[in-house]
């Protein structure tokens, strides 16, 4: 089997975690909260690391909790905010976890446009609203609901700082080829009630790994700086490929603006393609990229988010631009997508 | 002219209505693919084109010339 170039959205863990973790594994196993030296070394561990989290991510201390699963972080984090008189606003191209909460409390979808932006509600002080800061499909941030009155949700990127006012925000690790099963979830409202059922007053009952948080620390480390090293480079890929996108293949439908977007991803449409074909032949190719095709998806459903903002479901591709990416690879990527096109065309 | 994608999926209700479009002016897609509202949205704002929905599975479409 030949070398494939991957442009899918999962990458292995940094290497720099990866090699951390297996150190992490043995010297991570006793509990922080004891009185041992074992111990007091892993809870020294688990401060270093949440110092990188706080200042990452623009948190303090007390504000940081640890899941193991993080996608439970969109129930605590809306749930925990909302009471019985509240209502949620939450933006039509949100994940669809914020759609599972909200279809069990009183909420409204807000329709976005072309551009991915929601009208901001007025809302009241009870009402909540939740802020996308990066759509995960297109690169896109999402609208800043500054003149909202009521309380904020984040699902946040260590790539764009937290608005001055919040209440509650998510992340996860592996938007920052952190490790899988690590939520950070950040909660700054004092009014916030633990939505789940505990006999204590801890916001997650000890579910994460203290390894994989000390392994995702040096993950967002990395990532951020490689990110900021690596930008003008990741953008000018970008560019490139819009560019040849429009000039030299056509009809094509690319999801918003790269003078808005952040330049990692890239997500396109191509009229009278199929998606499922062109995937599979970018496969046979040696390229690996994602798709938000009805055809690509488990329930045969088109993308939500590409449906909310009126851009073409069928023939998309979905591209993640990372630093070792070189211009070379674009441009043998490109080459073959324009030939497989004309042949899917034809 | 009527045109029955219904059982199709997505790309093709589209390819096929370009096609007639081709020939003719005005068509009307039946189709139940649940891509194909969105898809017709998009593809009227890229191609000039204009159409109309009159229920979930029909679409009356124009030919911008």
């Amino acid at each position: 089997m030949g070398s494939v170039t991957r442009f899918q959205t999962e990458a292995p863990l940094h290497p720099a975690a990866a090699e951390f973790l297996g150190d992490a594994f043995a010297r991570g196993w006793a509990d922080p909260s004891k009185i041992h030296q074992e111990s007091r070394k892993v809870a020294l561990l688990l401060n270093e690391a949440k110092e990188v989290y706080c200042q990452h991510l623009g948190i303090r201390h007390e504000q940081i909790n640890f899941l193991g699963e993080p996608s439970l972080g969109f129930h605590l984090g809306i749930s925990g905010l909302i009471t019985s008189n509240s209502a949620l606003y939450h933006s039509a191209v949100d994940r669809s976890e914020v759609f599972a909460v909200a279809s069990g409390i009183r909420s409204e979808v807000l329709p976005v446009d072309i551009t991915g932006q929601y009208l901001v509600p007025t809302g009241t002080h009870n009402d909540l609203i939740t802020y996308q800061s990066i759509n995960g499909e297109t690169g896109i941030p999402g609208t800043v609901p500054l003149s909202f009155a009521g309380k904020v949700f984040i699902e946040a990127s260590p790539l764009i700082s937290l608005p001055q006012k919040w209440s509650s925000a998510l992340w996860d690790a592996r938007s920052w080829n952190g490790p899988d099963g690590l939520g950070i979830l950040a909660i700054a409202d004092k009014g916030w009630v633990n939505p789940l059922p505990h006999n204590d007053s801890r916001v997650t009952p000890g579910s994460f790994s203290t390894p994989l948080v000390i392994a995702g620390a040096i993950a967002l480390e990395n990532f951020v700086r490689e990110f900021n090293e690596h930008e003008s480079k990741i953008r000018a890929l970008n560019s490139k490929i819009r560019n040849f996108l429009i000039t030299q293949i056509g009809d094509v439908d690319i999801a918003g603006d790269l003078e808005t977007a952040l330049p990692h991803l890239l997500s396109f449409s191509l009229l009278y393609v199929d998606a499922q074909l062109l995937i599979d032949e970018l496969d046979k190719s040696g390229y690996a990229v994602d798709s938000g095709s009805a055809c690509n998806a488990m329930n045969m459903q088109p993308s939500h988010v590409l449906a909310a903002m009126g851009l073409l479901t069928h023939g998309n591709v979905r591209m993640t631009l990372r630093a070792d990416h070189t211009e070379l690879e674009v441009d043998k990527f490109l080459s073959v997508l324009k030939d497989l096109i004309t042949k899917i065309r034809r | 002219m009527e045109l029955d994608c219904r059982g199709m999926r997505c790309p093709i209700p589209i390819i096929k209505l370009a096609q007639s479009l081709k020939t003719t002016s005005d068509v009307r897609l039946l189709s139940d693919d649940p891509a194909t509202f969105p898809d017709l949205t998009a593809w009227a704002r890229m191609t000039g084109n204009t159409f109309t929905q009159i229920n979930n599975e029909t679409f009356d479409v124009i030919r911008s010339d």
